[in-house]
């Protein structure tokens, strides 16, 4: 399995995590079949907080079929790399997310970005190869970690 | 020994070495392009790295994707399969750069065996039998003259940067070789970019019959026998067969060692197989593969061997698991290949497999990378399928196919499949007399019947 599917399948647990904080319940049950034999089954569950737990539960419907659940499935479950605006990686390498260690990183999260900017870089085979926004747009996503590795379509950062 | 290796191929080849390599307790690295997402290799491997979109040139034949793929995943060897970079000793130096190890022979010996004019000198330095031919390239028209009228007619001429059957134009008397000898350059110009061009005595009716050699790079090489490969349709094998129907244990030895000190002469590292025509009794030298063959499994059945793990081995700095004295042929072993083509044209049919069944039972063994509901891109070769039958003896063997054949199931891509069923029935297949023409004219006579 690639790396590209163990980042997605942690961001979709961690996703489930922040539902359960949030909405007070002490356990997630979830299955999604990503066809081609590949699917995942997650259960979280924490220790509740004395005093509060019945409280919430009582007062919750089902969790497992709220649209607030299968809204979460669609959001978790698209691949960013289908997004329009998605970056997706030309090669494969190690990616860097600022020219320099200690210099500041080319783009963050809400950076305007022209035509043509570098966004990060991917090195490969001792060469840094400069990776550019196709178009204007706003960076809203960055899909990948100082030093991590990518393959040939991974995504890379959403641009809008 | 390697914790982690890379394959750099796709398709059945790629799967030979992640079996291969899992058994030694190796981690498998699968590189594959988009086109080749759901393919079984990736499945197989223990990781998988999207290198490129569908074109060969992009994925399977880029040395600095592949390289990448090693760098990120740790990787320490790559092995090469068949075809791609297998034999281009540009990739095998930049591996070598890289602090990689290639499982394969030295770029060196790589370049020799590559350009057919040197491999001829080569061999032939070695003692080697070789074809009568131009000593060195042609240049001249007036050249091509003299030596076709010292070598005597039927000439074929062969450009030296050619293989896989291009490049090579026949000349069967004096007439013929002013136009044979000018296409052949321009084909070499135009397949290869190299115009340069050998001349040989073209043989009537020779046997493909080829040597399976291995080395370990310091000195030590055995050969594993032959295996006759004449059933070739445009040059491409589709049976192959060890041994050979008409090679006798004797004539074995006296080619086999010839080879094996031919290649321990040189310090030659990993498999490689010397393909020669055989007619009359003697060896006539064409070319060196330097790399494992499509047909390795037939070898691998009468000797016993893994010639895979061999490889890996050799790579690795150990010795080889055998040697000579130690390898004795059991019985009789033939490999078809089965192409996603519509017969009777062979034109390929790429599309979506709705059932497979493979064949099984006693002695049967298929090496293939399909499955059902597995979408056979258009971008590659069509080879989907090898079934390799073994058995005390020949008859034993063919009965052993055809039974096996009976078993496979391909539906929703047409296949080459049913053109072993009345092959298996003609005269000169079951007493194995048949030759690198024999399956041309045979298809030429049905074509002309239907």
């Amino acid at each position: 399995m690639s790396k590209n599917s163990q980042t997605q399948d942690i961001a979709f647990i961690e996703a489930l995590a922040e539902v359960l904080k949030k909405s007070g319940l002490t356990e997630i049950e979830l299955s999604r079949d990503d066809g081609l034999d590949r699917g995942i089954t997650v259960r979280i569950s924490r220790q509740p907080i004395v005093g509060t737990v019945n409280a919430p539960l009582n007062s919750i419907p089902n969790p497992i079929q709220t649209s607030q659940n299968t809204g979460l499935e669609r959001e978790i479950s698209q691949d960013p790399a289908l997004e329009a605006g998605a970056v997706t990686s030309p090669m494969v390498g190690t990616c860097f997310l600022q020219s320099e260690p200690e210099t500041p990183p080319f783009v963050s999260i809400g950076t305007k970005v022209k035509e043509g900017q570098t966004l990060l870089i991917i090195e490969a085979m001792k060469t840094m190869n400069h990776i550019h926004a196709s178009k204007a747009g706003v960076v809203k996503r960055i899909l990948v970690e100082d030093g991590s590795p990518v393959e040939f379509g991974a995504p890379l950062m959403i641009i809008e | 020994m390697f914790e982690k290796i890379l394959i750099a191929n796709r398709g059945e080849i790629a799967l030979r070495v992640i079996r291969a390599a899992r058994e030694m307790g190796i981690k498998t690295v699968a590189v594959h392009s988009t086109a080749d997402s759901d393919a079984m290799h990736v499945r197989m491997a223990d990781e998988a790295i999207c290198i490129g979109p569908p074109p060969s040139n992009s994925s399977y034949l880029s040395i600095p994707a592949i390289i990448s793929a090693c760098e990120i995943t740790g990787a320490q060897a790559i092995h090469p399969g068949y075809g791609f970079l297998s034999e281009n000793p540009k990739f095998v130096q930049i591996v070598e750069d890289h602090g990689l190890k290639f499982i394969g022979p030295t770029a060196t010996h790589i370049r020799t065996m590559g350009d057919k004019i040197s491999a001829k000198k080569t061999m032939q330095a070695l003692g080697v039998p070789c074809v009568t031919g131009s000593e060195g390239g042609v240049d001249t028209l007036k050249e091509a003259y003299e030596i076709a009228e010292s070598i005597g007619y039927p000439i074929i001429i062969k450009a030296t940067a050619g293989g896989g059957g291009k490049g090579m134009k026949l000349a069967l008397k004096q007439e013929d070789l002013e136009k044979a000898y000018k296409m052949a350059k321009s084909e070499g110009r135009s397949s290869f970019g190299n115009e340069a061009v050998y001349m040989e005595k073209y043989l009537q009716a020779p046997k493909h019959i080829e040597i399976q050699v291995f080395g370990d790079g310091q000195g030590r090489a055995v050969h594993l026998g032959e295996r006759d490969c004449s059933l070739q349709r445009r040059h491409q094998k589709i049976l192959e067969e060890a041994p050979g129907p008409e090679i006798t244990e004797q004539t074995r030895q006296r080619i086999g060692k010839l080879c094996s000190n031919a290649i321990s002469k040189i310090n030659y590292a990993g498999a490689g197989t010397i393909e020669f025509l055989y007619e009359n009794d003697e060896f006539y030298f064409i070319e060196m593969n330097t790399r494992l063959q499509v047909e390795h499994p037939v070898t691998e059945a009468i000797y016993n061997v893994d010639l895979v793990k061999e490889q890996i081995r050799v790579a690795s700095g150990l010795p080889m698991s055998f040697i000579q004295e130690e390898l004795k042929i059991n019985g009789h072993s033939i490999e078809v290949r089965i192409n996603a083509e519509r017969l009777p044209n062979f034109s390929p049919c790429p599309g979506k497999i709705t059932q497979f069944h493979a064949p099984g039972g006693l002695g049967v063994r298929m090496d293939s990378a399909i499955y059902d509901g597995y979408s056979i891109p258009p971008y590659y070769d069509s080879l989907i399928a090898k079934i390799i039958v073994h058995a005390e003896n020949r008859s034993s063997a063919i009965s052993r196919l055809k039974r096996a054949l009976n078993e496979l199931i391909v539906d929703g891509v047409d296949t080459t499949a049913p053109l072993f069923d009345p092959l298996l029935l003609e005269k000169e297949i079951i007493d194995g007399s048949y030759n690198i023409h024999w399956l041309e004219n045979w298809l030429q006579a049905s074509a002309e019947t239907t």
